[in-house]
């Protein structure tokens, strides 16, 4: 018996679609009306992922102090000896320095992320060894750990030898020596690690200088002592401590529940331009639509049925559309729209390029407050007129 | 199919008083029998086609089509019962504006499963009733009287073994109302459809043979003797 039900299945899309082509204007409206709310929240979700990755990224390479050199309101290397001018200060661990910044690789036209840094006790390797998957972090010139999205992309496989270009365009060649574990993909995947005389050579930075010195603190109690002191001895820096990243760190979750909320709001929005279109689609005519199927022997589930296909072809239609815009929007336009928002990131990290990071989850999430609440309101009006005895019909009306 | 229906009472409120749509309606209908109901506008003849076809529950009593009672089967069963054996012809436009002719003709067929030649069967039946020209318009551009056939030529799409028809020729000129009287008995001849027609014309009984009159008033049913 399939032919048949499978015909009556294509029976009932056809009904389906000839009923909204009929009511294509209204249709076309309703989509994209739908479909705009739904840009702005998959943009905006695209976005505040992108910038909790980096957050993150920044949170777990971060010391309990760092000192970048501020000239003109910008940052700018730093030279590795301002860790002299520190030796007085009492409470300080450690000063190391460290090389970061990225890399795009025309070949991929991916962007990587590069720390170079040299192994110290004590220093951000502790950090970096727990997320390391197998190898050791490098130790010697020449030697390099990549993240799994840098060492798929490069296409390496077996090959444990590989070049990137300085900026003269000549060659470097690295060897590696191992690779970030899978788990820790969200904070290593476009990590590439290297020695600091690597970095600077990868950079052209001149010996001498790193772009921020990382500063650990015997008793973490007294950071904020510390880095007053820190900033007290080396005008023209910027010294930012955990806590302060962390702050910022935890408004990005302010922002992702303000994106909670944003998310309840389109479903409200949803909810109106349903309530809209069902106002006025549930009128009499529909009403008389509904009965009419019924009495000519249409069962209750096939009205819902035509009514879920219709639903469906709106609101997946207008969930693909803004999923898709938003992804343009972000990708291809640097996000325009929310630029003014982002201004303020530039705190962290100057040249905030943001690589939309997609999940899964996040989509199912967008998809639960906009296409379901549609669906619902699309099949429970049906589906109350549908099981109604349907003689109001025959009456006129 | 026997049609037989038993002390149907159907009440509604109006202006806070209750009256009988249908007050104690009983009868029996054979397959193959003619019935016209007449009476007065209100008196309950559209109420007692809905309680019949299972499309209205009534208050007390029963309908039983081939001993089986409408109202003790399943919702989908009643679905199943009104697109395979009744045929409703309406007394209002009932045409899905957003359908051609033909597919609104072809409406209960595709859905109840049998395809094949459906496309011919539902020509044919336009043929019949006058409007092949019309077959790819839509319903708004059709006059009462063209919209009216097409719902004749719907009802008989699944051939039916009862029509129930609310003032099917209402609208339509004495001469397309006798052939489509010329179709109902044609119908009747070869398939032994049973026809139930609600109709003010009190002339067209006499011109079928046989066939059983009823008046309403009142929501109270009762049968004459054909003369
Ligand atoms: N859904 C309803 N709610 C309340 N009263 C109703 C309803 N349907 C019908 N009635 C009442 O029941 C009575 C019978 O109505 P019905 O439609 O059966 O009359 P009718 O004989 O078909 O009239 P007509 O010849 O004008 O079509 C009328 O008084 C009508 O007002
Ligand atoms: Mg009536």
């Amino acid at each position: 018996m399939t032919t048949p039900m499978l015909e009556r299945q294509i029976n009932f899309l056809d009904y389906t679609l000839s009923s909204l082509w009929r009511k294509r204007y209204k249709n076309i409206a309703v989509v994209l009306v739908f479909a705009a709310v739904i840009f702005l929240l998959a943009s905006f979700q695209l976005v505040s992922n992108g910038l909790l990755e980096r957050a993150q990224t920044a949170l777990v390479m971060a010391p309990e102090i760092l000192i970048q050199k501020m000239v003109a309101g910008r940052q700018e290397s730093i030279p590795v000896a301002y860790a002299e001018r520190l030796q007085g200060i009492f409470g300080i661990r450690q000063v190391t320095p460290r090389v970061w910044g990225y890399y795009f690789d025309e070949v991929t036209l991916a962007n990587y992320t590069v720390i170079g840094r040299d192994q110290v006790a004590g220093g951000s390797d502790d950090q970096l060894t727990q997320v390391l998957a197998d190898g050791r972090l490098p130790a010697a010139v020449g030697e390099t750990v990549l993240g799994q999205a840098v060492f798929r992309t490069k296409g390496l496989q077996d090959q444990r030898v590989f070049s990137l270009f300085r900026p003269d365009l000549s060659l470097k060649t690295l060897t590696i020596t191992g690779l970030f574990k899978k788990e820790s993909n969200l904070l290593t995947d476009d990590l590439i690690v290297l020695s600091l005389a690597d970095s600077r050579d990868l950079f052209g930075l001149p010996p001498g200088l790193a772009s921020d010195l990382m500063v650990s603190v015997a008793n973490p109690r007294e950071i904020g002592t510390v880095a007053k002191k820190i900033a007290a001895a080396l005008p023209g820096t910027r010294v930012l401590t955990r806590p302060q990243i962390e702050k910022t760190y935890h408004m990005i979750f302010g922002w992702r529940s303000g994106f909670a909320s944003v998310c309840l709001l389109a479903a409200l929005a949803a909810f109106f331009i349903l309530s809209w279109d069902k106002a006025s689609g549930l009128a009499p005519e529909e009403r008389r639509e509904i009965a009419i199927l019924k009495i000519l022997g249409w069962q209750t589930a096939d009205v819902l049925l035509v009514r879920f296909f219709e639903g469906a072809v709106v609101s997946g239609g207008a969930y693909l559309l803004g999923c898709t815009a938003a992804y343009i929007h972000v990708v291809f336009f640097g996000s325009s729209l929310f630029l003014p928002v982002l201004a303020g990131w530039s705190v962290i990290r100057p040249d905030l390029h943001l690589v939309p990071a997609i999940h899964l989850a996040d989509l199912l999430l967008l998809f639960c407050f906009t296409v379901m609440p549609y669906l619902a309101a699309t099949v429970v009006p049906a589906w109350r007129c549908a099981s109604l005895p349907s003689a109001t019909a025959l009456q006129g009306g | 199919m026997i049609i037989e229906c038993r002390d149907l009472i159907k009440t509604y409120q109006a202006d806070g008083r209750r009256m009988n749509a249908v007050d104690e309606a009983s009868f029996v209908v054979q397959q193959g029998e003619f019935i016209f109901i007449h009476g007065h506008s209100g008196s309950g003849k559209t109420t007692l086609l809905s309680l019949i076809g299972g499309l209205t529950s009534p208050d007390t009593g029963q309908v039983l089509i081939d001993g089986r009672d409408n109202w003790q089967q399943s919702d989908n069963a009643l679905s199943d019962l009104r697109n395979r054996t009744i045929g409703f012809i309406f007394q209002f436009a009932s045409l899905i504006p957003a359908l051609t002719v033909l597919e609104n003709v072809l409406l209960p067929m595709s859905f109840g499963g049998v395809a094949a030649g459906a496309r011919e069967r539902a020509t044919q039946l336009l043929v019949e009733v006058g409007l092949k020209e019309k077959m790819h318009s839509y319903p708004g551009q059709l006059s009462g009287g063209q919209q009216r056939r097409v719902a004749i030529a719907r009802a008989f799409i699944n051939k039916p073994a009862i029509i129930l028809a609310d003032e099917p020729t209402g609208d339509l000129d004495e001469e397309t109302e006798q052939e489509i009287f010329e179709l109902f008995k044609t119908f009747n001849r070869e398939q032994r459809t049973t026809f139930l027609i609600v109709t003010h014309n009190q002339h067209l009984a006499t011109t079928i043979p046989g066939s059983r009159v009823f008046t309403m008033r009142q929501g109270l049913l009762k049968e004459i003797q054909a003369g």
